[in-house]
């Protein structure tokens, strides 16, 4: 009989605990507030249910309307927060990003003299890109996207460039179409950065996926027509891009001669393939092939008058088929962000040589978030031949970089970066580079 | 006689325990909720993950999918959070960084009740949301993960 009077006891106290909800406070004094509330609440419902009566008694009622299976209350909550997102569904989003950067090299020998820093100077501070980013809804598969620049060049003056307009238009999981300008899907950097520098961890972008317009290697915009999407391949995850249009960069020596390159590309094609498997999240492994026929037209930045070519020269009227081979392999899970991409630049001289010149580029990062920061490791490679005319401004160029960035919050992070660049036939070059990179 | 009296207690014990587990699971699941006009009936936990990671924009039928989410401090928020592997900072810059991308116009929508993500899931046809086991309410279309219920021993998404 003991023994079933305690069984007994143990089954009320397991029972009690399987009972899913939680424990409710029984105290007298909060049951007492709680009541106290509750009849508050009742007074309110009273007073607001008198104020409402004259003017329902003016609207003649519909007979058997549906009951509302919601409280009054939150029913109407539900009704404007639906409405509020009809809203913004066909209303214009705004976002904006900016930076604040100060930059010093260990050379007053002017060189890389983009994005505000003063060639040559012992260190200065600039604001790089700000920009504004707006998207609209135009339907359920139709969607504006653009991306306003305003980009700090020489002498604090500013340039407005429309990095991204694009008309989007998804039919499916399988074809997502965009027409306008674009940020060309060459490799994953360009891709996942885009033109942020609060998205990036580091305090800016590795060489070879360097913006065009700020001495970079690659066409990284160009006009036309993009097509990605899924395609069906289980859990491989295989995704698609196809791009068709014109790039017709012009990219400034980074030698900081005062010089642009104006390439006057065709129209070029990008394919590529990606693939995210679900065995192993945040695993993303890719790979693209570019080709486009560009110049080499030799402008001086400052006039636009072309600059005379060196003896030995093909001339500005030169063509050159141009083909970029890109791999990749990330992964960004955990914390982790770990970069790895190749390149093969092949410029092939039409008609008038048989001469190739491959210019081989590549860069590895790793970075782990540790609370609010994230300390961040990146080696990167440049090899273009001193006989290669594109890009005679390069060179050979490699080095280290090693920084951290702080999340003050969600929308503001500080990054401080040292970069060590060895060159060909050039002193090593020490640089420090701090940024304050904000979203809003 | 005696080992009776013994035996008897440890089974009741026993069967607590099991109750008691089952219940605790039941508590934690939270529920895949989709209108009830979506022909999609279950999932596999790789589709949520895609799904809620705004990577998948389209049902099987080509119904453009519309995320909406609980706000921070709730059970859901917590097993959505679970699901992406991802803290609520992460969260936040993982959508700043979806949206300037240009692969989502928005951040999901967050609602902060019930009554408003039912709602939600009502007005739009390839609305999605996740919502408290103990809080599903008649006429929530509930999907199956993985080919189990919330509540069933293996449902993968779970709260606190």
């Amino acid at each position: 009989m003991r023994h079933m009077s305690w069984a007994a006891a143990v089954l009320f106290l397991l029972s009690s605990l399987c009972y899913p909800q939680e424990a409710t406070p029984t105290d007298p004094e909060t049951i007492g507030q709680l009541v106290q509330q509750v009849k508050d609440l009742q007074e309110r419902v009273r007073v607001l249910e008198s104020q409402q009566r004259p003017a329902d008694a003016s609207i003649p009622k519909a007979p058997n309307l549906p009951t509302p299976s919601v409280e009054p209350a939150e029913r109407s909550a539900a009704a404007s927060a639906v409405a509020e997102e009809i809203h913004e569904t066909h209303g214009i989003q705004w976002r904006g990003f900016g930076e604040v950067d100060y930059k010093a090299l260990n050379q007053r020998v002017p060189e890389l003299g983009t994005y505000g820093f003063v060639p040559g100077s012992a260190g200065n501070f600039y604001t790089g890109d700000f920009g504004l980013f707006l998207t609209s809804q135009l339907t359920e598969k139709a969607s504006v996207l653009s991306e306003i620049v305003f980009e700090d060049g020489d002498a604090q003056t500013y340039k407005v460039d429309l990095r991204r307009l694009l008309l989007k238009y998804d039919y499916s999981e399988h074809l997502k179409m965009s027409f306008g300008r674009y940020q060309t899907n060459i490799g994953y950097y360009n891709w996942a950065f885009r033109s942020a520098a609060w998205l990036q961890t580091t305090a800016d972008r590795p060489l070879v996926m360097e913006f065009a317009s700020n001495g970079g290697l690659l066409p990284t915009q160009a006009i036309g027509v993009s097509l990605t999407g899924t395609i069906p391949s289980g859990k491989l995850g295989l995704n698609y891009v196809a791009e068709y249009g014109s790039s017709d960069t012009i990219r400034p020596d980074i030698s900081g001669d005062g010089q642009v390159t104006d390439e006057n590309n065709g129209n070029h094609v990008n394919v590529g393939f990606f693939v995210r498997p679900d065995a192993l999240r945040g695993l993303q492994v890719g790979a693209s092939y570019y080709h486009d026929k560009i110049s080499n037209l030799a402008l001086y930045a400052s006039s636009g008058a072309p600059v005379p070519q060196p003896p030995g020269s093909p001339g500005s009227s030169a063509r050159y088929g141009e083909t970029i081979d890109n791999g990749y392999v990330v992964y960004v899970a955990h914390g982790i962000e770990f970069l790895n991409e190749g390149f093969l630049i092949r410029d092939a001289a039409l008609h008038f040589s048989n001469t190739v010149f491959n210019t081989p580029a590549f860069y590895s990062q790793l970075s782990k978030q540790l609370g609010h920061i994230r300390p961040f490791v990146r080696f990167q490679y440049v090899n273009a031949s001193p006989n290669n005319w594109i890009y005679d401004d390069v060179g050979l160029r490699f080095g280290p970089s090693v920084g951290a960035r702080y999340d003050v919050n969600d929308y503001i992070a500080f990054k401080a970066q040292l970069d060590h660049t060895v060159r060909r036939d050039e002193p090593d070059l020490n640089g420090l580079h701090l940024q304050l990179a904000f979203t809003f | 006689m005696r080992t009776r009296t013994l035996l008897m207690p440890l089974l009741i014990c026993l069967a607590s325990l099991v109750c008691l587990r089952a219940a605790a699971a039941q508590a934690g699941d939270v529920a895949v909720v989709v209108n009830d006009r979506n022909p999609v009936t279950t999932l596999s936990n790789a589709e949520l993950r895609t799904i809620f990671a705004g990577e998948k924009h389209y049902w099987s039928a080509g119904l453009p999918i519309k995320i909406f989410v609980r706000g921070p401090g709730t059970r859901e928020r917590e097993a959505l959070l679970k699901l992406l592997g991802m803290t609520e900072s992460e969260y936040k810059r993982y959508w700043t960084t979806q949206v300037l991308r240009g692969e989502a116009q928005a951040e999901p929508m967050a609602l902060p009740s019930i009554g408003m993500q039912r709602e939600a899931v009502g007005a739009y046809l390839g609305a999605v949301t996740l919502v408290n086991f103990e809080d599903i309410k008649a006429g929530m279309k509930v999907l199956k993960l993985e080919g189990r219920k919330p509540g069933e021993t293996g449902y993968a998404l779970q709260g606190r």
